[in-house]
């Protein structure tokens, strides 16, 4: 088969893209494998198929994995919490290492009355680190890497930001337009620099998250059909960079969801003092 | 019903905390960078879109967009470093 016979068959696949080393790599990749588009595991697929009032709610890889870290937060927290003894177990000691870490953060960014949101924040951080580090088990779906759950998730802080605001401070929280110290002369330019700054807050909350672990997953993917499409002889070389990159992946884990709860910290606290 | 209770030894060692501090920081910047930006562009669009004023906005939302940016990064750095 030629080279220029071997395009067909990504036409008669239906999302199926071809490795092709015959001009520039080394003739043992000449066979010409196929392999799936390193994309093609972010889609989603309904199970069952629902609709409620035309709007459709099907149940798809994404929602069955959001029971899933549901059920797996709960469940840790249920048997972390069962014994309650003065010597903590091994699971208790984590668990409360962990809210006792949420709970210097909620302090530091938001004072006292942030308390309030220390079990939204909590919920948050166990929700995003346990869909980050379940997507890394082979054949789950990574729930973060679809940017509605991130975008509404963003949305939802940024919302209670806003609202804790006004409620804190009525109309005077319109003054984060206007930082302390702007001249009035620059008022008319700092005005909508505020606004676009502001808007940027959610946006860049919910791209971080969204791109960390779809980027992640993608860089998996093609190292493992290159190594399929590597053949024996050259195979394991792209095999021996998914493991530190797996590494890589399951760091990168725990530090977005860190960085995506301190954010929200941040945010809310910035409502809540006011400059 | 909400309030934690704490363990005095319970906290986290001052190196750790910086490197996460760092962590965070590198995380962030490029990212505030690029989405201000693109949210600047992105207002001055449709802006344009309904005054018909194509291209001005965009570019003055361009303008806006990136100075925004780097007032989200400075206030940051500003922050950190306290």
């Amino acid at each position: 088969m030629s080279e220029d016979q071997a395009w067909p068959v990504r036409a008669r696949g239906h999302r199926r893209t071809l490795v092709y080393f015959s001009r520039t790599g080394p003739s043992i990749l000449n066979n010409k494998e196929v392999v799936e588009n390193p994309l093609h595991h972010f889609e989603l697929h309904p199970i069952i198929n629902l609709s409620l009032f035309g709007l459709d709610i099907s149940i798809n890889q994404a929602v069955i994995m959001m029971w899933v870290v549901c059920a797996l937060v709960f469940l840790f927290f249920f048997l972390a919490a069962r014994g309650r003894q003065l010597v903590p177990t091994k699971l208790q000691s984590v668990a409360e290492m962990a809210i006792e870490f949420l709970r210097k953060l909620v302090l530091d960014n938001m004072g006292e009355e942030g308390l309030i949101f220390f079990p939204f924040i909590a919920t948050l951080f166990f929700f995003i680190l346990f869909s980050n580090l379940l997507g890394l088990i082979p054949g789950a779906y990574t729930v973060t890497s679809q940017i509605m759950v991130t975008g509404l998730f963003a949305l939802i802080v940024y919302l209670i930001s806003l609202g804790v605001g006004f409620i804190f401070h009525g109309l005077k929280f319109l003054s984060i337009l206007t930082p302390p110290g702007t001249p009035w002369w620059l008022i008319p330019l700092m005005i909508p620099i505020e606004i676009v700054s502001q808007l940027a807050r959610p946006v860049t909350l919910a791209v971080r998250l969204f791109a960390n672990m779809t980027a992640g997953h993608t860089i998996l993917n093609v190292l493992f059909g290159l190594m399929l499409a590597g053949g024996v002889l050259i195979g394991w070389l792209p095999f021996g960079f998914t493991v530190p990159i797996y590494i890589l992946e399951v760091f990168v884990a725990f530090i977005q969801a860190y960085i995506f709860t301190v954010l929200a910290t941040v945010y809310i606290g910035d409502a809540i003092k006011l400059h | 019903m909400y309030i934690v209770r704490t363990h005095p030894e319970a906290t986290v060692p001052q190196e750790q905390d910086e490197f996460r501090k760092g962590l965070a920081f590198a995380a962030r910047v490029g990212m505030e960078l690029v989405v201000a930006t693109m949210v600047g562009v992105f207002l001055g669009y449709l802006l344009d879109r309904y005054l018909g004023t194509r291209p001005w906005l965009m570019v003055v939302g361009l303008v806006i967009g990136a100075v925004a940016g780097f007032l989200n990064v400075y206030r940051f750095v500003q922050r950190m470093s306290q």
